[in-house]
C-alpha cells in the first residue's frame, strides 16, 4: 500500500546554504596534512635546499615513515572507536625481543619468528582489549599500566642487552629495498594501508567502528556487539605494533628493552593531525597516512637543520595540540562570527584566567628578580 | 474498576497483550493491563511519567519478559525472549534517541546491524552501492522522503530526517507488523513534528499498527484512531479520539475522571 506516499515527498529540507567550512569538511583531514606539509617543503626549500631534498634523505624520511605506517593504520580504528592505547611501544619493543631470542638463541627460521612476532602483538593486544572491555578499566589507565608491564618484561628478558645482527630476511623487512623501486618497508606500510582503507569502508568491522565511535549506546540499541568489537581493534594495534618491532630490529639489526620509547604518541599524533577525531567517529585513512608522512618530514627537517634531537619530543607534543584545537574549533558549529577574537575573550571567565596567568608570572618574576639579588656564588652540580 | 470505554473495533487485533503483570523485585510496574493494536490504526499510550507505558512497550518488544500474562500475535500466543525475537515476529521500535551513528551516511544507519554483503572469494564486504540505494528506495516508496543527498553524515540531517531514517530501518524489513514509537516528537520543533506525524499517517495508511507514547496530548490527537491512558501500572480506560476530547484524556491521565467513574 504505497499510494498514500508520493503526497509529502516534502521532508526534504528547503536547499540550505552550505558555508564553504560545510563544503570543504569532506576534504579537511587531506587538506590539513597537506598543507603543513607543504609548508615544511616549503620551508626547506627556502632553509636547506641541497641536503633535505637528496635522493637518500628521501629514502631516509620514507623509512622512518614506514615504521610507522601499520602502527597508525590500526590506531586510526582505536580513536575511531573512542580508544586509546599507549602500549604500543612496549608491545613493539617486547615482541622485537621476543622474535630476537627466537632465532639467536633457539635458532628458529626467521620467517617463523616474524609470524610469531605479529601473533604475539596481537594477543597483547587482546590482552588490552580484554582489560578494557572485561575489567572495565579505562583505556587511558588499561594502556598505560600495561604500558609498563609490557616494558618491564622487555627489560627483565634483555636484562640490558643489545641483541643485534639478524638474518637477511629481517633486515630486509626494515631496510631492505627493491631495487628501482621502493623500500620494502615503505611497500609494506603502503599495504598495510590499504588493507586498512578496505577494512574501514567495505566491511563490519570499520562500520562498526565508526558507529561505536559516533555513539556506543547506538551501536549497542541496533545489535552491535561493541566490546567484540573494540577487542578487534586492539588486537590489530597489537598484531600492528608487533610488525613495527620486527620493522624497527631488522631497521638497526639491533634491539634492546628500551627501543620505540614514543612509538604511541608518535603514532596518536599522526593519525590526529590527519583529521581521526579523538572524541571518535570520524576516520580518515588517507589523512592518517598524511599525518605519517608530516611527522618524519619534519623531524627529519628538524635534523637537516642541525637542531638538538631532544627538540623533536617538543615538536610531536605541539602538532598534536594545534592540530586537535584546529579540528575542534573548526567542526564547532556554533561559533559566532559576529565579534572579533578580542571580544570573545574578553568574557568574565576568560578575565579571571588572564588574572590568574598573570599573578603566575608576576610570582615567577619576582623570585627570579630575588634570587639573583640574594644568589650566592654558584656551585656546580656535578 | 478500570473505566474501560466499549468500542467499535475491528474484528481481529494484530497484536493482543492480557492481564499483562510485571515485578521488578518488589516493586509493581503494571499490574493486569491488557492492550490491543489493530492493523492500520494508530494506538497513542499516555500517562504520566511511571505509569507504566516504557515497561509495556519494552515488553511488547521483548526488551522484559511479563511476570505474567499473555501476548498474542494474530491470535497466535508468542513468547518473546529478546528483542530480535520480536523484530523476527514483525515487531520492532523506534526509540526516542533513533539509535543513529551521527557520523554514518543515511544508509549506513539505516542498515547499521543488518548490512548487505557482497562476496568477492568467499569473503563477505559490505554492499554501499546496494544499501545506498536500497535506502533511497525504502525512504521514497515508503515514506515519501527525498533526502538533498545521501552521502552527508546522519549529523547534518534535520530532526525529521533523522526521524525518517530511524523509521525506515524498521519498516525496511517487509514483514514488519507492529512499529513502536517513543516519544517521536519529544526533541522536535513544530514544522519537524508535523512532519514526523505525517510520516506516521503514511505508516497508518500502509496498514502497519502503529503504537505511539507520547506526552504531547496535541500530537496524539492529530494521528492517534485510540488512545489508552496508563496510571500507576494500571490502564484506566482506552477511548477513541474521534469521540474523546484532550481535557477527558487529561482528566483520565491525573485520576480525575478515574475516581468520578469509580463512584
Amino acid at each position: 500500500m504505497n499510494t498514500q506516499a508520493n503526497h509529502n515527498a516534502s521532508i526534504s529540507e528547503p536547499a540550505a546554504r552550505r558555508s564553504w567550512q560545510e563544503r570543504l569538511e569532506p576534504y579537511l583531514a587531506i587538506i590539513g596534512p597537506l598543507a603543513m606539509i607543504a609548508m615544511i617543503l616549503a620551508f626547506m626549500g627556502v632553509m636547506e635546499p641541497a641536503r633535505y631534498f637528496r635522493l637518500s634523505n628521501l629514502n631516509i624520511i620514507l623509512l622512518e615513515a614506514a615504521m610507522y605506517m601499520p602502527m597508525a593504520m590500526a590506531m586510526t580504528f582505536v580513536i575511531t572507536q573512542r580508544g586509546i592505547d599507549l602500549s604500543i611501544g612496549s608491545v613493539a619493543a617486547l615482541t622485537g625481543i621476543i622474535m630476537a631470542f627466537a632465532i639467536k638463541q633457539y635458532g628458529f627460521p626467521a620467517w617463523m619468528a616474524v609470524g610469531m612476532a605479529v601473533m604475539i602483538g596481537g594477543t597483547f593486544g587482546l590482552i588490552n582489549g580484554l582489560i578494557i572491555t572485561k575489567f572495565k578499566v579505562p583505556d587511558l589507565i588499561g594502556t598505560l599500566a600495561m604500558d609498563l608491564v609490557y616494558r618491564g618484561f622487555a627489560l627483565v628478558l634483555a636484562k640490558g642487552l643489545v641483541l643485534a645482527r639478524f638474518p637477511d630476511l629481517i633486515t630486509d623487512i626494515g631496510r631492505g629495498r627493491i631495487e628501482g623501486f621502493l623500500p620494502i618497508p615503505v611497500l609494506i606500510g603502503l599495504v598495510t594501508f590499504i588493507i586498512g582503507a578496505i577494512l574501514l569502508r567495505k566491511t563490519w568491522f570499520g562500520r562498526y567502528s565508526i558507529a561505536i565511535g559516533s555513539s556506543p549506546e547506538s551501536a549497542e540499541m541496533t545489535g552491535i556487539s561493541v566490546d567484540r568489537y573494540k577487542v578487534y581493534a586492539y588486537v590489530l594495534m597489537g598484531a600492528m605494533a608487533g610488525l613495527a618491532g620486527v620493522m624497527l630490529t631488522g631497521k638497526l639489526n639491533a634491539i634492546q628493552a628500551t627501543s620505540a620509547p614514543y612509538f604511541n604518541l608518535h603514532v596518536i599524533a599522526a593519525v590526529v593531525v590527519g583529521g581521526t577525531s579523538l572524541f571518535g567517529g570520524r576516520a580518515y585513512m588517507l589523512g592518517s597516512l598524511a599525518g605519517v608522512l608530516l611527522l618524519s618530514l619534519m623531524i627529519n627537517a628538524l635534523v637537516t637543520l642541525r637542531i638538538e634531537f631532544f627538540w623533536q619530543s617538543v615538536a610531536s607534543g605541539v602538532v598534536i595540540i594545534l592540530s586537535v584545537g584546529l579540528y575542534t574549533w573548526l567542526q564547532k558549529k556554533d561559533r559566532d562570527g559576529s565579534k572579533g577574537i578580542l571580544a570573545s575573550l574578553s568574557t568574565p571567565d576568560n578575565k579571571k584566567l588572564f588574572k590568574l596567568a598573570a599573578v603566575l608570572g608576576m610570582g615567577i618574576i619576582s623570585f627570579i628578580v630575588l634570587g639573583f639579588m640574594f644568589a650566592n656564588t654558584t656551585t656546580g652540580s656535578g | 474498576m478500570n473505566a474501560v470505554s466499549a468500542l467499535e473495533n475491528p474484528p481481529q487485533a494484530v497484536i493482543e497483550m492480557r492481564g499483562i503483570h510485571k515485578h521488578f523485585g518488589g516493586v509493581t510496574a503494571l499490574e493486569d493491563v491488557d492492550l490491543e493494536a489493530y492493523a492500520g490504526q494508530v494506538l497513542a499510550i499516555v500517562g504520566d511519567n511511571g505509569a507504566g507505558k516504557s515497561t509495556l512497550i519494552k515488553i511488547l518488544t521483548g526488551v522484559h519478559q511479563p511476570s505474567s500474562g499473555s501476548i498474542t500475535l494474530d491470535g497466535q500466543a508468542m513468547v518473546l525472549d529478546n528483542h530480535s525475537d520480536a523484530i523476527s515476529l514483525g515487531i520492532d521500535a523506534v526509540y526516542q534517541t533513533l539509535a543513529l551513528a551521527d557520523h554514518l551516511d543515511p544508509a549506513a544507519n539505516m542498515f547499521l546491524g543488518s548490512e548487505l554483503t557482497r562476496r568477492i572469494f568467499g569473503i563477505p564486504f559490505l554492499d554501499n552501492k546496494r544499501m545506498r540505494q536500497e535506502a533511497e528506495r525504502v525512504l521514497d516508496e515508503r515514506l515519501g522522503v527525498k533526502l538533498r543527498s545521501m552521502s552527508v553524515a546522519a549529523e547534518s540531517l534535520s530532526g525529521g530526517q533523522r526521524q525518517a531514517v530511524a523509521i525506515a530501518r524498521a519498516v525496511y524489513h517487509s514483514d514488519l507488523r507492529v512499529l513502536v514509537m517513543d516519544e517521536p516528537t519529544a526533541a522536535l520543533g513544530p514544522q519537524e513534528t508535523a512532519r514526523t506525524l505525517k510520516l506516521i499517517k503514511v505508516l497508518r495508511e500502509e496498514g502497519l499498527a502503529i503504537i505511539l507514547i507520547s506526552h504531547s496530548l496535541d500530537d496524539v490527537f492529530a494521528v492517534a484512531d485510540r488512545v489508552q491512558v496508563m496510571r500507576r501500572g494500571r490502564r484506566v480506560g482506552v477511548v477513541n479520539t474521534a469521540e474523546s476530547s484532550t481535557k477527558a484524556v487529561l482528566g483520565m491521565i491525573v485520576g480525575a475522571e478515574a475516581t468520578a467513574d469509580a463512584s
